[in-house]
């Protein structure tokens, strides 16, 4: 498992570990708001420290991650970043509705190719994790990079 | 029996973790100001990096959230749950707790909307039941 694959199911963890923690019951509000509110930090950290790093390897455009198509976190300048999010959010939408009726189950990924560059959605937890790079690279390739970020 | 004290240090303990949470949002990029105004339009909770009007805000908020709420009235929308306000200079954000308190967040023009709305969303199921427990108290 190469370094991304790594984050994705780390940050896929953290990701469970915070929708369990918003499904705990009992009277004791304080703490379990305090540690509603730890276990999103962590997740939202990891969620940063991914985007910061996939932006740094070589061939990739730009990366930022967003929640029902707002941007929730990017690196660096990034253009169109609002365009991307209602691209990401109609993508999903429609796909979702497809993926019910074929029974596919949660979706996963979708990647959308253009003739210039392409675009990789990935669900993870309640965001979806999106890279942008050019048509030609072999994106899979690209993000087993040894990451120095 | 129980004493008078321990309702007090559970209020204490909640109005801390109000102020935590408070304190948890100001730590979001670009937001300048997290309040919590009552039915009134008075500020009970605040943390803020500039000066700011609470009366102002707190009454402003209120107008704004009501009218909105309004709107959605007569369009048939229902409940009103998050009323953004974009301005030249960034975005004043105000979302519902309970019994008419509003949480409401002053943000810069470079907040990330996005971040800013996930945490308001996932904050409020916990606020709620703060001021619940509070309130009943």
């Amino acid at each position: 498992m190469h370094w991304f694959e790594s984050e994705l199911v780390l940050l896929d963890q953290l990701a469970e570990l915070y929708l369990k923690s918003q499904q705990q019951s009992g009277t004791d509000i304080v703490n379990v708001s305090e540690d509603i509110r730890i276990k999103r930090g962590r997740f939202i950290g990891a969620l940063q420290s991914i985007v910061n790093k996939v932006v740094n390897l070589n061939g990739i455009n730009a990366c930022a991650a967003y929640h029902e198509g707002l941007v929730l976190a990017y690196a660096e300048a990034m253009p169109n970043i609002d365009a991307l999010g209602v691209m990401i959010q109609e993508s999903v939408n429609v796909t979702q509705q497809s993926a019910r009726i074929l029974k596919l189950g949660d979706i996963q990924q979708i990647v959308i190719v253009g003739a210039v560059n392409k675009v990789a959605m990935l669900s993870v937890g309640p965001v979806v994790l999106c890279i942008v790079c050019s048509n030609a690279i072999n994106l899979a390739s690209v993000l087993s990079q040894e990451n120095e970020a | 029996m129980n004493s008078n004290v321990k309702p007090f240090e559970i209020r204490k303990t909640q109005v801390s973790e109000i102020d935590q949470i408070l304190r948890n949002l100001m730590s979001i990029q670009g937001v300048s100001a997290a309040a919590i105004v009552d039915n009134e339009g008075l500020v009970t909770h605040i943390h803020r990096d500039f000066e700011i009007n609470t009366d102002a805000i707190g009454a402003s908020v209120q107008v704004v959230f009501g009218a909105a709420s309004r709107a959605a009235l007569h369009v048939g929308h229902h409940v009103t749950n998050l009323v953004i306000c974009e301005n030249a200079e960034g975005f004043i954000l105000a979302m519902p707790i309970d019994a008419g308190f509003m949480l409401a967040l002053v943000t810069e023009r470079d907040a990330l909307l996005g971040r800013v709305r996930f945490e308001l969303k996932e904050t409020i199921p916990v606020l709620k039941k703060l001021f619940a427990s509070y309130l009943l108290k």
